[in-house]
């Protein structure tokens, strides 16, 4: 499992290499590298709002508006989805028992295609916001920035659609047969799931690329009015995919905490079967819900209801993973090294962001906070407070396993508290502008409201703090690879007794899993 | 496996099965359309704050043993120093609830 960063290979070896834990090597630091990039566009925004009406930092509308699409895009294709990938890449074949994953070439060519996505959506820069609606993104947004973005996301699809495929076939079709698959490990089921859910969710959104883009081009009006168009079409097709994937981002993180609760409470898991029943629940329940995002688009009211109802399922489901970590920490010894601390962290947030949801799925609620930054505060929330910490989480675990070093626990304790203390106050700051009727996405709002102001300013100070811990997450990163503690191997947390899944990679005839 | 999948099905069935009893029952007493719009805004309403109510106890409670959790089985608690019966073999996290591993 150590990475070879200790032993001297040459780059290009790793780069072009097709084994499971090069390729997770490369998707984790592409994940990571992205994850800081649009951190920057993020400070950028937040800093320019806390000056209204001096332009400071950001000089015109179509900037900011550019700023913000690809700060999205690239936080949910370039770092979240390459970074659950990546530890996938790691530990699937391991827990599953395979030498690698189903198809090693395709696995590679998956990974390449992330670089090549990222490329297109930078260089263009695009102006539409992640969702692109129509009719804006059909007849407005200029070229070639969006004709980009739409390849760029059209590749990222793709590569998708091939890593989904490829884990599958890697959990389903080559696991060890004398492992039952109620018994794979709780991380693997939630990527088994999630990889299931690309594969049905993912080609709505494919399909409404290509007619968006066959309507850029003037071939086609699908979503065009003036062609007899309707654009609410595409807000179906894209909601389809995305109301999905926002499990598709959140379950690798539950898994990830599933995979340190037990490890750090040094006791055994409470109940994988009610962890898998969970991850199936929300797989399908994920589908449901969709038409929650366009409430207001005049829909009819049977409709609203049962989407409504559809959304608030995904609550009982959720709660059994959360009672599942807590009954599992009940009666442990409880080891709070940087992982664990994330992890409980997550899961702290992910119940406030959870109730800002069933707000949200009830209609006449939801028809006040729509389009307003409630809606910012309520998905950077669940992106930040529950995903990123579960990243956050697994990139401290994993960090001895691929470096062969200890992180600096002084570092990650800073970054801990900055992180939440940030999350906690820009996002929670964003929920109370919504309620106050600032709406997302203005470049600019008038000085005289001085309770946006405050607020804004408020959220802009948490998101320092937060952006600032990730400086002593990135140093702490850099410093350890060069000078960290070296790290033991069997047991590089303390805990006590041998770690299962690196410890396995490194002695193939120890087996000791559930 | 399974029974996963048929508990699975059988409880969408329910969630699926349960808006369309009540608002059916909340249709039966209404005469006109619009009369029957302006009920089951309200219907959701009370819904909604029925549910708001029990998301919010249910999460103070759960927040709070969190909170308590966190405070007792940490390692440092002086309550918690004798190392746990499953500490003693190779991998502490082997087994489950289900398998008798606690």
């Amino acid at each position: 499992m150590v990475l070879e960063l200790r032993k001297p290979r040459p780059v290009w070896q790793i780069m072009f290499s097709t084994h499971h834990t090069d390729v997770a090597l490369l998707y984790t630091i592409t994940g990571l590298a992205f994850l800081f990039m649009a951190g920057v566009l993020a400070l950028m925004i937040r800093t320019h709002l806390f000056f209204p009406g001096q332009g400071i930092l950001i000089s015109d509308p179509a900037t900011f508006n550019r700023i913000f699409t690809v700060h999205g895009l690239t936080m949910l294709f370039l770092f979240a989805l390459p970074f659950a990938a990546g530890i996938g890449n790691y530990l699937v074949p391991i827990m599953v028992r395979y030498k690698d994953m189903a198809y090693p070439k395709l696995n590679a060519v998956a990974f390449w295609m992330n670089p090549i996505g990222g490329a297109l959506l930078w260089l263009g820069f695009s102006d539409t916001s992640w969702v692109s609606y129509a009719p804006y993104s059909v007849i407005r947004a200029p070229g070639p920035a969006a004709d980009m973005m739409i390849f760029g996301l059209k590749i990222l699809g793709i590569s998708s659609i091939l890593s989904s495929i490829n884990f599958v076939v890697t959990i389903l079709k080559c696991k060890h047969p004398d492992l039952p698959l109620r018994q794979v490990p709780l991380f693997a089921w939630s990527i088994l799931t999630v990889s299931l859910m690309t594969l049905v969710a993912m080609p709505s959104y494919a399909a409404s690329l290509i007619m968006l883009l066959t309507d850029r081009l003037g071939v086609s009006g699908f979503f065009n009015p003036s062609a007899g168009g309707d654009p609410i079409a595409y807000l179906h097709l894209f909601w389809f995919t995305f109301h999905p994937e926002v499990y598709i981002f959140l379950l690798p993180a539950i898994g990830m905490m599933y995979e340190l609760i037990p490890r750090f409470s040094r006791k055994p898991l409470f109940s994988q079967a009610s962890g898998i029943f969970a991850f199936v629940m929300l797989g399908l329940i994920g589908f449901a819900s969709w038409g929650h995002h366009m409430y207001s688009t005049g829909m009819d009211f049977t409709t609203k209801v049962v989407f409504m109802i559809g959304t608030l399922a995904a609550v009982p489901a959720s709660g059994m993973h959360v009672f599942n970590f807590l009954a599992t920490m009940w009666g442990g010894r409880i080891r709070f090294a940087a992982p664990m601390k994330f992890a409980v962290g997550g899961i702290a947030l992910f119940f406030s962001a959870g109730a800002g949801g069933v707000l949200n799925s009830a209609m006449p609620l939801d028809f006040i906070t729509h389009g307003t930054y409630w809606v910012v505060g309520h998905m950077h929330l669940f992106l930040t407070g529950t995903i990123a910490f579960g990243f956050v989480a697994m990139a401290y675990y994993m960090f001895p396993f691929i470096t062969g070093r200890m992180y600096s626990e002084k570092l990650a304790n800073i970054h801990f508290v900055g992180m939440m203390w940030g999350t906690v106050q820009v996002f929670f700051t964003q929920h109370l502008l919504g309620l106050e009727g600032m709406a997302r996405r203005i470049y600019d709002y008038p000085a005289e409201y001085t309770s946006w102001v405050e607020l804004n300013q408020i959220a802009t100070v948490g998101a320092w703090i937060l952006g600032g811990s990730f400086v002593f997450f990135l140093a702490n990163l850099i410093y350890s690879v060069a000078k960290g503690k070296e790290a033991n191997m069997d047991d590089p947390f303390g805990l006590g007794g041998k770690y299962y899944y690196p410890y396995q990679a490194k002695n193939p005839t120890h087996h000791t899993g559930y | 496996m399974k029974t996963i999948i048929v508990v699975s099905v059988v409880t969408l069935v329910v969630l699926a099965l349960f808006p369309q009893i009540h608002f059916a029952n909340a249709q039966l007493g209404q005469k006109t359309s619009e009369k029957q719009y302006i009920n089951l805004r309200a219907e959701v309403w009370n819904e909604f704050f029925r549910m708001t109510t029990a998301a919010f106890v249910v999460g103070a409670i759960v927040s709070g043993t969190m909170i308590w959790l966190v405070w007792r089985f940490r390692e440092s608690n002086p309550k918690n120093k004798t190392p746990t019966r499953w500490e003693k073999f190779d991998d502490p996290t082997t087994g489950t609830y289900e398998e008798g591993g606690h």
